[in-house]
């Protein structure tokens, strides 16, 4: 970065670290937060302003909000207790005794809606990428092995339209096929992006939430 | 009675991460325990709204539990990390809604209890000298853009400051702090 960019783009890093970085400035800044550079200017604002955290009374928030964390994330499948377990069990047995066992087609499966093919160049796939339904699930399959130095991952970006930040679709694998279901905010991403990116990063992806790493790969998402 | 002594340690914090990381679901609900009465009190103060600030809670959350394999354990800092994420999730809702001044209905609940002690948070060297060299004015603003969550032109409304001047005496502001927070860790 040339001197005169740098003190440039370090006085956008403190206004976007105090908060004063607003609206379209905002968005596009988040972007350079691809860039190794910017994102270590930004950490450094980070530390520096965290002497201006004030010290609050801390305030309990009412239970409701846990409920919505847990159904945001679909956690309460995951941790329901024994009992509730044994009388959901009971319950479905119930219902399959007396409606009769009708379900004869195992559930739908999401179907192929999008692919894109991350390559350095027409001969070198690395990974296809596939995303099933309404963004709902994602196929990894690794075609090339690319290059990995040791404590680094390579992590995938939805890149939406018009400037808003990456959001991260997790880390990418180095064998074989992979599959996973996607949340909220990851559906909501690849709704408004045409292109997706793989960036290098510390071992078990960003830091910071954002790209920190250098770009290695960038591919549009195109219709199956 | 001594708030830090009722902070949770941050290394219990690191430790509770990295269980999430890997999907506990038990150590994200005992994390969120310890941490939620600060972060929620951190975003009424820039919200200003419990509604809102309810909402944007849950989400800070969702990161957190999606992000806790990104956070590095040999960091430290898990507080000053969730904290982050909070003030960007406020940032984020008030530059998607265009929130402006809004009633303080929650506000008063939230009093400091010290503005000149952080919240647990660690503060770079020599922090407190180098913040009282700005004048008051710069001060001020810097403190309620961080704090606050207020834009320059919320800024310059509350203080009748022209908009001008709040924006150049941020720009120093925080300029004079990086130097002088530079210059006192190469003195010390």
């Amino acid at each position: 970065m040339k001197s005169a960019n740098r003190e440039l783009v370090d006085r956008l890093a403190a206004e976007y670290v105090l908060g004063t970085l607003r609206h379209r400035a905002r968005r596009r800044f988040e972007r350079w937060l691809l860039s190794p550079q910017v994102g270590a200017l930004v950490k450094a604002w980070e530390d520096r302003l965290a002497g201006l955290e004030p010290r609050l009374t801390p305030v309990t928030p009412p239970a409701a909000v846990w409920r919505g964390i847990e159904d945001k994330l679909g956690l309460r499948k995951l941790q329901r207790r024994p009992a509730m377990r044994w009388l959901s069990i009971a319950a479905s047995i119930i219902f399959f005794v007396a409606v009769g066992v009708f379900i004869t087609r195992p559930p739908e499966q999401p179907q192929l809606t999008q692919k894109s093919f991350l390559q350095a160049d027409p001969q070198t796939i690395y990974w296809r990428v596939e995303i099933l339904g309404d963004n709902q699930e994602l196929s990894l399959h690794v075609h090339v092995v690319h290059d990995l130095p040791p404590g680094k991952s390579h992590e995938l970006w939805a890149l939406p339209e018009g400037g808003g930040a990456p959001v991260s679709l997790g880390l990418m694998p180095h064998t074989g096929d992979h599959h996973r279901v996607l949340n909220a905010a990851q559906r909501a991403a690849l709704g408004v992006s045409k292109q997706i990116a793989v960036s290098l990063e510390p071992e078990g992806g960003s830091p910071t939430g954002a790209p920190t790493g250098p770009v290695l790969l960038v591919a549009p998402l195109t219709r199956a | 009675m001594n708030r830090t002594d009722t902070l949770p340690p941050d290394i219990e914090l690191a430790q509770l991460l990295q269980r999430c990381a890997a999907s506990d679901t038990a150590a994200f609900r005992a994390l969120y325990d310890k941490t939620s009465p600060i972060l929620f009190a951190r975003l009424l103060r820039m919200l200003r709204r419990r509604s809102v600030a309810e909402e944007v809670l849950q989400d800070v959350f969702v990161r957190i539990w999606q992000r806790a394999a990104q956070y590095e354990m040999g960091r430290g800092r898990a507080l000053a990390w969730m904290v982050t994420i909070a003030r960007y999730c406020a940032i984020d809702l008030m530059r998607r809604e265009r929130m402006t001044l809004v009633s303080d209905d929650a506000i008063a609940e939230i009093a400091d209890e010290s503005a000149a002690e952080s919240g647990g948070i660690e503060k770079p060297n020599n922090f407190d000298s180098c913040i009282e060299q700005l004048n008051d004015n710069t001060r001020k603003c810097l403190t309620m853009a961080f704090v606050e969550g207020r834009s320059h032109d919320e800024i310059a409304q509350l203080t009748t400051h022209p908009l001008g001047s709040v924006k150049s005496w941020i720009r120093r502001g925080l300029l004079a702090l990086k130097e002088c927070l530079s210059s006192e860790r190469q003195t010390t």
